[in-house]
């Protein structure tokens, strides 16, 4: 039922290899992630997670291991690097910085320019994905450099979601940006997946941005695979995740602590609907004392 | 990779060289480099290999850092070397084909690469242990003088020490830029030269963009620090002109005087 789109097997990188300053940033990492998924991808800084997401089309050639798209090695062949980047669409932290053309329509079209696409399916697209992250077709004539931080920041996004990519990577979509704005681009990225049916990789801090819309999470640790599983799965493992530095929700930590005080209550709780059936049966528990 | 480049990297290392007022290891940069000129025949430029030998070897960095920024520009010595072999006409001559070659012109050449490589070699022990900060400052001291004309020799000074500050911080940013516009496609390496040239655009905007925005923050944040200018600033790092400045001085003219003798006394090559 599950297809894969995106493999890696025994991914290694290393930087600077050979040098004194040599690191080692991703390790042996292998993982399997299955066509519609929105899979978080977590971890401390430096743990690795812009390395990896580099790999997946084909910006950073690993050390050791191979990366395979819909079965096939995309190193497979060199020429084609730039299909797999079609298909693989990577957004980067701060995207607002690569905005460059005179009108947000024009900088939104230069992948899908790229792409060698005919006029009329560049602007079918132009103003199917402004609409995608929620701004209206006035922008479209606007100058990038005129609009707001959270603004340009959906325009950039938009620039990577008009090549329809069959996987989207998004690295840290929200940094820097205000709840509101971290709301926005949080829903936009979930109406995109439900919309288009793609696959969607989103790299976060926030362990409470991610249980919010994932349906699967990737933690890294120390350069290496710590877990791939559902949120569910992952949320068991609420006080190592904790132990590697992650800021866990608030509503887990009480979780956490109630069970460090002996009382009987499972870890994997980051909702608000579930902690308050599990809190009432608990206090239930409690009076029957 | 962008990043490799050398010349002009400092060597971290406690020796007698890194401790010389950098004022006179500028100084004693540009004395080397006119013996270099001033060689005529092989003698004078082994004796200045020679010093520049043993001014390597009480600055304790290591020979392959030198080899290492000789690399980029072996090229340029090649084809210097090869003008030279076939542009100069004088003594015997070989002939083969429509190449001529003569005498003179293997001995010149020699001599031509010689001379370049030591040039590299002279200035890399300049950079190699000398901060940046520390040769703008000892450039701004040593042009001083210039005041009288009214020349704003700090400000020059400032703006050398700020623009080597942030290549690195460029290079990083390029490669950041570099990575988006090829995750949507950019295409650097194929195409006639002219889209080559219009595949820059997409980076060169917003890093255009993004370094006026950074000159703007940094003018910003000295004006708060209450910068105003060179005039009566005083320096935290005082430079001192010692006893150890005054002996390379002295090992360096002496040096000269015998390029000069040697020039003399064993005729001229070119
Ligand atoms: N271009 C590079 N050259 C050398 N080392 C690098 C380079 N990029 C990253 N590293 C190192 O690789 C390791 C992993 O970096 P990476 O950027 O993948 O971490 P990250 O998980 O994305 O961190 P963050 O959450 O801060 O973005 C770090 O130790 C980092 O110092
Ligand atoms: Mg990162």
């Amino acid at each position: 039922m599950s297809v894969t789109v995106l493999e890696t097997k025994n991914l290694t990188h290393v930087y600077s290899k050979g040098t004194t300053s040599q690191v080692d940033a991703i390790r042996d990492v292998s993982v399997k992630i299955e066509q519609g998924e929105l899979v978080g991808i977590i971890g401390h800084t430096g743990s690795g997670k812009s390395t990896l997401i580099q790999h997946f089309n084909g910006l950073l050639k690993c050390t050791s291991g191979t990366v395979l798209l819909e079965g096939k090695d995309i190193w497979q062949n060199k020429k084609n690097i730039r299909d797999v980047r079609f298909k693989v669409g990577i957004c980067f932290q701060y995207p607002e910085y690569q905005l460059f053309e005179e009108t947000v329509y024009k900088d939104i079209a230069y992948g899908p320019k790229n792409m060698k696409l005919s006029d009329e399916e560049i602007d079918r697209r132009v103003r199917q994905v402004i609409s995608f992250v929620g701004l209206d077709e006035s922008y479209l004539e606007k100058s990038p450099f005129d609009l707001s931080g959270g603004e340009k920041r959906r325009v950039a996004i938009a620039g990577v979601m008009a090549m329809e990519p069959s996987v989207l990577i998004l690295d840290e979509p929200c940094a820097g940006l205000d709840p509101k704005g971290r709301e926005t681009v949080l829903s936009l990225i979930t109406s995109y997946r439900e919309k288009t049916g793609s696959t969607v990789l989103v790299v976060s801090h926030s362990m409470e941005d991610i249980s919010k819309i994932a349906t699967k999470v990737l933690v890294m640790n120390n350069s290496e695979l710590a877990y791939y599983d559902t949120v569910d799965g992952v949320f068991t493992h609420s006080s190592e995740l904790y132990d590697m530095g992650l800021n866990v929700p608030q509503l887990t930590m009480l979780f956490l602590k109630l069970r460090e005080k002996g009382y009987d209550v499972p870890v994997n709780v980051y909702t608000l609907d579930k902690a308050k059936a599990e809190l009432e049966k608990l206090l239930k528990g409690g009076s029957d004392e | 990779m962008i990043s490799d480049i050398t010349i002009g990297q400092y060597y971290k290392e406690n020796s007698v060289v890194h401790r010389l007022d950098p004022r006179n290891k500028i100084i004693l940069t540009v004395i080397i480099i006119a013996m270099i000129f001033c060689c005529k025949n092989f003698l004078a430029l082994a004796l200045v290999a020679a010093v520049i030998i043993v001014s390597i070897l009480f600055s304790k960095v290591p020979m392959k850092m030198f080899f290492k920024s000789l690399k980029s520009i072996i090229p340029i010595i090649l084809f210097t070397a090869i003008l030279n072999l076939f542009y100069v006409s004088g003594g015997k001559e070989w002939s083969f084909w429509i190449l001529k070659i003569s005498e003179k012109g293997i001995y010149t050449a020699v001599f031509m690469a010689f001379r370049i490589i030591l040039l590299i070699v002279a200035s890399s022990i300049l950079t190699y242990t000398t901060v940046p900060t520390m040769l703008t400052d000892a450039i701004e001291k040593l042009l001083s003088p210039l005041k009288v004309f009214k020349i704003s020799v700090h400000s020059l000074a400032m703006m050398m020490t700020l623009a080597l500050r942030f290549i690195p911080t460029l290079i990083e940013e390029i490669e950041r830029i570099t990575n988006a516009q090829k995750a949507r496609g950019a295409d650097f390496e194929n195409g006639s030269l002219i889209d080559r040239v219009k595949s820059l655009i997409p980076v060169l905007v917003p890093l255009f963009v993004s370094s006026f925005k950074r000159a703007y923050d940094l003018a910003f944040a000295m004006s708060c620090r209450c910068y105003t200018g060179g005039d009566g600033r005083t320096r935290m790092k005082q430079m001192k002109f010692g006893i150890k400045d005054i002996g390379a001085l002295a090992f360096y003219a002496v040096s000269f005087t015998a390029v000069i003798l040697l020039n003399k006394y064993f005729g001229a090559l070119i």
